[in-house]
């Protein structure tokens, strides 16, 4: 059946997608790209169904696409290169009043981002700030410099 | 062809739909904004289908948000001005005991929405905050006041 | 049944011995280059879009004719799984007798690529050879029919035409999926 090819690429097609449009950065989701997520799953689902609007097509791409979801979690587990390309790695922002200029120009973010995300943890600049660190996900950790007196 | 185009045009105008719909105070969006989402993502969807529902259409439509997403965001990163335009900026809502009345009136933020944000980061009151700003994302941030 | 564990050890790599954090940078660096790579033949792929090399563009439009001039076909070489796409035949006035045209297809166009309806409307049709003969009324050639197509089968499709009594037009149509 058409609907379950379509479902296993069009999953990993997203997969891939989601992992190389890169997010904007900060804590949650932006509207925005709740927009782009729910915008590139409709797209993809759309040949998925196709013509075929039966309940079987359905059941079956549905099946396919979780199926595909559990293989690819199992593969994250048994391989950790796998998982390194699927999830990517924590990278260093900032180091001890370092910008890693490398890291943030390729990840494409400003100071103002970690500095957006320091106010959140109440911290009112950069100065104050130990380590800066881009998760996996797209959240900046910051450590914040321990008093010392 | 057509794809494409639609996927251009379809991507700036959520966009810039999206950032003059939502700059709310508090980080999560409403229901109704999730709503607005989901009805604003699905007729870009239709008009980008249309009657073609080949893999190959859904594939270059996907590839062309993602390329385009990619493009604003390297923008953003190299022109603030863009940046500020296409993500806004923050601004301060309270300083040092005052509040900035002309942006609480033109954000609608109410001073009980700086309370509540003050509230999560554990202020009791007003006093205890020196600094509350909007960012861009919405969601307040709270600077309190040194010991 | 007792539970299973693992002390804590420092599995996560640390930086500069003081935070765990676990970043592989060559690793990062190579992915990088992995992206932009991607990101390139994305582009290529969507210029070759909007020239139409995967149907429903400027590339993908074909035209066809037969050395006797009997069969004057344009169509489209590339096309989309179950996506509409419309092929036109000019009946010139050489294979009009008594006012009518007869033009037997091959059985492809109607079992791969979907053909849902002829306009004009054919007198006859008449099953066989592989194929269909139509019998179209003509009152004032040359006449331009359309075959309304949604593809069925991904891949190559090879379909012909032929006015009985003159030369015969194989073409290839390319399906994308």
């Amino acid at each position: 059946m058409g609907g379950a090819l379509r479902g296993i690429f069009g999953y990993c097609f997203l997969v891939l997608m989601v992992r190389i449009a890169g997010r904007r950065p900060g804590k949650q989701m932006a509207p925005f790209e709740f927009v782009l997520i729910f915008f590139m799953g409709g797209v993809t689902l759309t040949p998925m169904v196709g013509d075929d609007q039966s309940l079987s097509n359905a059941l079956i791409t549905i099946t396919a696409i979780a199926l595909t979801h559990y293989a690819i979690a199992w593969l994250k587990q048994v391989s950790p290169t796998f998982a390194r390309i699927v999830d990517g790695t924590p990278l260093v922002l900032l180091r001890k009043g370092e910008w890693q200029t490398e890291t943030m120009l390729r990840m494409r973010l400003q100071d103002d981002d970690v500095m957006s995300m320091a106010r959140d943890q109440g911290i009112q600049s950069l100065d104050e700030i130990d380590y800066a660190i881009l998760e996996r996900n797209g959240e900046i950790s910051i450590i914040p410099r321990e008093e010392s007196d | 062809m057509t794809t494409v185009i639609h996927a251009v045009i379809g991507y700036f105008w959520l966009l810039f739909t999206v950032r003059f719909l939502t700059r709310r105070p508090g980080a999560q969006m409403t229901p109704f904004e999730f709503v607005l989402v989901f009805l604003m993502g699905g007729v870009i969807i239709l008009s980008i289908v249309g009657n073609d529902r080949s893999e190959t259409n859904s594939v270059i439509a996907v590839m062309t948000v993602g390329l385009l997403h990619r493009l604003v965001s390297a923008l953003a990163v190299r022109y603030r001005g863009f940046a500020a335009i296409v993500e806004g900026i923050p601004v301060v809502l309270l300083d040092r005991g005052e509040w900035r009345t002309d942006v609480m009136r033109k954000m609608k933020i109410q001073e009980t929405d700086v309370m509540a944000a003050g509230r999560v980061k554990g202020a009791k009151s007003f006093d205890e905050i020196r600094y509350a700003i909007l960012e861009r994302l919405g969601s307040i941030s709270i600077i309190k006041q040194k010991e | 049944m007792p539970l299973q564990t693992k002390p804590v050890e420092d599995t996560v790599p640390k930086i500069n011995n003081e935070v765990a954090v676990g970043e592989d940078l060559d690793f990062q660096r190579a992915w990088w280059r992995v992206e932009r790579g991607i990101w390139i033949f994305f582009l290529v792929l969507i210029i070759a879009d909007l020239l139409g090399a995967f149907g429903r563009g400027w590339l993908a439009k074909a035209h066809a004719t037969t050395q006797d001039k009997s069969l004057d076909v344009s169509y489209e070489r590339i096309q989309r799984y179950s996506t509409p796409s419309i092929l036109r035949i000019k009946i010139p006035g050489s294979i009009v007798h008594d006012s009518k045209a007869q033009l037997w297809v091959s059985e492809d166009l109607v079992k791969s690529l979907g053909n849902q309806r002829v306009v004009p409307h054919p007198d006859r049709s008449v099953l066989g050879r592989n194929g269909i003969l139509y019998t179209f009324p003509v009152s004032t050639p040359p006449m331009t029919l359309q075959f309304a197509l949604q593809p069925t089968s991904i891949g190559t499709n090879h379909i012909s035409f032929q006015s009985p009594g003159f030369e015969r037009l194989d073409l290839k149509i390319w399906v994308m999926p």
